[in-house]
């Protein structure tokens, strides 16, 4: 090992903050089958607690073992539409408060997969759990949940679409005290992965096996500093291309710390190691923002002309540099462009430089969708139906995850200010043109068919 | 355990282990470097018949007398120095800051005095900036994060800035293979991964 290498790295560590954003346990919770909602609670907290009892230990043991923070502790379930499809909403409210519970008492910040894929059709269980969404999403803490509503091979679920416009709506309202704060832990896909570690929408998929720990890798500031020092230090101006090979060099090191600490931890608890999730997630902290890296690379004002392009080069190199660097990548390895959460993207609203046209322009490139943005409280039921049904579009045709993540905060209008703390930040309020002029659209309802894979152009 | 230095030319590795072969010697294990252009080189070897520690030193010294060796020789019994090496896992040391006199002793004693065996240490001075990379075994009974707050509190005593991380990290972020969890010590010999 060279001196060199090992200065490289740690500078990484502790000048550039890599860390691990998330280690998340995904848990089956299929054998916990009961039609009595009691029962079924019983269950849950018992398996949870057998598996993720000792996680917060684990972690701090491998943080002190190799230096490199566990930013966040999660657990991720089994859809709870498929879990808990027998129960009432009293029954389906008591699931989410027992999941709500066990999270606290084995100190996960969240819990993902009150859940329904609703991509095709939509059972009983499932419209009862959609619908009791604005309960669960005001009234537990921890809860994140999600709703699949379309996927390549079956098409767009609209009814389920217009369903959670009004969803979204109830629940902000109930959560008006905090800017419709509800919303954010909700996460409406298309396409979604089975083993994404990040929250709101992280659940369980079919196919996982009964326990396993998935990993979501250090944020965008050690990419944005190893941008920076290229173009500062360079003796010549880096091309585009030097430019993707620096963050790919430097995606590949940040992707194998995070497999290190990821088997490490399942190891340690004997369960299954699952996946290296690439995405580049940012936080609200200046010098960890996705836009940032834009702006590094040279596109001074997000939403300019560029900015997608510089997207596009970004998500890819970042996936060129993990995929070498571990062949158990999964979930949604993209950069997420979540407004709120990103300083740059949220200045950038405030400087009227980025749009929502813009925005879902940009999430062609990349994942996840429109994440973390703030509309007006008054735009109707059916507008955030169609803008959701729009976004997930771009990922159904486009053979990719996309998802949306929109707050309509009651009683404040564009420009206005919407604070939702901590991780979730804050931005202006962003308006939507032409609010209102898609109702139609909405209202006809059933299902847009799956797209032609052939004739891809 | 051969030692010889000098300073530094082309040759001296082939003239050195020309007078061993001379002597019916086999190089077990070797490692050199070079510092500050200065030549050193430590090497361990076995003889097909029996030498004196003054026979070889003064065949190596022969050999290369247009470098102007340093030689010393010492016998091990039994193939293998005492006393046993500590077990423990590899962890990177480094400390960068200003420079001034006694902080490699310092930090060596706040290790020795914790049971840490230092297995591979480099320093230098660049300018007033020192930095120092060394790799440690940590006993399994010490916890790596009470070795971190011991240099840590160092290094504020004497502003510097101290790490401690797993070799796994390096390891992982600058070699292609599979991430590897254990670092037993294995067959690999103690010494050998700063070496390369």
């Amino acid at each position: 090992m060279r001196t060199e290498d090992v200065l490289a790295t740690l500078s990484m560590v502790r000048q550039y903050k890599l860390d691990v954003r998330t280690v998340t346990m995904g848990v089956d919770l299929a054998p916990c089958a009961s039609p009595d909602a009691t029962v079924l609670c019983g269950r849950i907290r018992e398996r949870l607690i057998q598996y993720a009892g000792r996680l917060r230990a684990v972690c701090r043991e491998v943080e002190s073992r190799y230096g490199i923070p566990i930013v966040n502790r999660r657990i991720a379930v089994s859809p709870i539409g498929r879990v808990a499809a027998g129960l009432n909403t009293e029954g389906l409210l008591a699931v989410a408060r027992t999941l709500d519970e066990v999270a606290a008492e084995v100190e996960v910040d969240l819990v993902g997969g009150f859940t329904a894929l609703v991509q095709k059709g939509w059972t009983d269980g499932d419209r009862r759990l959609i619908a009791a969404l604005p309960e669960v999403l005001s009234t537990t803490e921890r809860v994140c949940s999600s709703v699949n509503v379309g996927t390549t091979a079956a098409g767009i679920n609209m009814d389920a679409i217009a369903a959670l416009g009004r969803i979204l709506k109830d629940t902000a309202e109930r959560t008006k005290d905090h800017d419709g704060f509800g919303c954010a832990k909700l996460v409406i896909f298309g396409n979604a992965p089975n083993d994404n570690p990040f929250m709101a929408g992280a659940f369980h998929g079919m196919g996982e096996t009964d326990c396993v720990i998935n990993i979501g890798v250090s944020g965008p500031g050690v990419v944005k500093a190893a941008v920076e020092n290229l173009v500062a230090n360079a003796s010549t101006k880096p091309t585009l291309g030097d430019i993707a090979e620096e963050i790919k060099s430097t995606a590949f090191r940040v992707t194998r710390v995070g497999e290190l600490i990821g088997r490490d931890v399942a190891a340690r608890l004997d369960v299954a190691f699952g996946i290296v999730d690439l995405s580049l997630a940012p936080t609200p902290q200046v010098g960890d923002s996705v836009g940032e890296i834009l702006q590094a690379m040279g596109v001074a004002r997000i939403g300019a002309p560029g900015s997608t392009a510089a997207l596009a080069l970004l998500n890819d190199a970042v996936k060129k540099g993990g995929s070498f660097a571990s062949s158990s990548v999964g979930g949604l390895s993209g950069a997420f462009v979540a407004v709120s959460e990103d300083a740059a993207l949220a200045r950038a609203v405030e400087a009227g430089d980025l749009t929502l046209a813009k925005l879902e322009a940009m999430t062609a490139v990349c994942s996840v969708g429109l994440d973390m943005i703030a509309v007006p409280g008054d735009t109707d039921a059916e507008t955030l139906s169609a803008l959701i049904a729009d976004e997930v579009a771009i990922g159904v045709i486009n053979h990719k995850t996309t998802a949306v993540r929109v707050i309509p905060v009651p009683g404040k209008s564009a420009g206005d200010r919407a604070v939702f703390g901590g991780l979730f930040g804050e931005m202006q309020i962003l308006p939507i043109h032409a609010a209102g002029g898609s109702t139609d659209f909405v209202r006809h309802g059933g299902r847009i068919p799956a797209p032609l894979s052939s004739l891809r152009n | 355990m051969i030692s010889v230095t000098a300073a530094d030319r082309v040759g001296i590795v082939y003239s050195v282990t020309g007078a061993l072969l001379d002597l019916g010697g086999n190089v077990l294990e070797l490692s050199q470097t070079v510092m500050r252009g200065y030549f050193t080189i430590i090497l361990e070897a076995g003889f097909s018949e029996p030498r004196t520690t003054r026979e070889i030193s003064e065949a190596i010294r022969e050999r290369g007398k247009r470098f102007d060796l340093r030689v010393e020789v010492i016998k091990v019994q039994n193939g293998r120095s005492e006393p046993p090496p500590t077990q423990g896992e590899r962890f990177i040391l480094t400390v960068l800051g200003d420079d001034g006199p006694g902080i490699v002793h310092g930090i060596a004693g706040s290790l020795a005095a914790h049971g840490v065996n230092i297995i591979d240490l480099h320093a230098r001075v660049d300018g007033s900036r020192f930095s120092l990379v060394m790799e440690a075994l940590i006993p399994h009974d010490l916890t790596p994060a009470s070795i971190r707050s011991e240099l840590e509190r160092y290094g504020r005593a004497h502003k510097l800035e101290a790490f401690v991380m797993h070799e796994n990290i390096f390891a992982a972020t600058t070699e292609p293979s599979p991430v590897r969890l254990g670092a037993p010590l294995g067959p690999r010999s103690q010494g050998e991964s700063l070496a390369h």
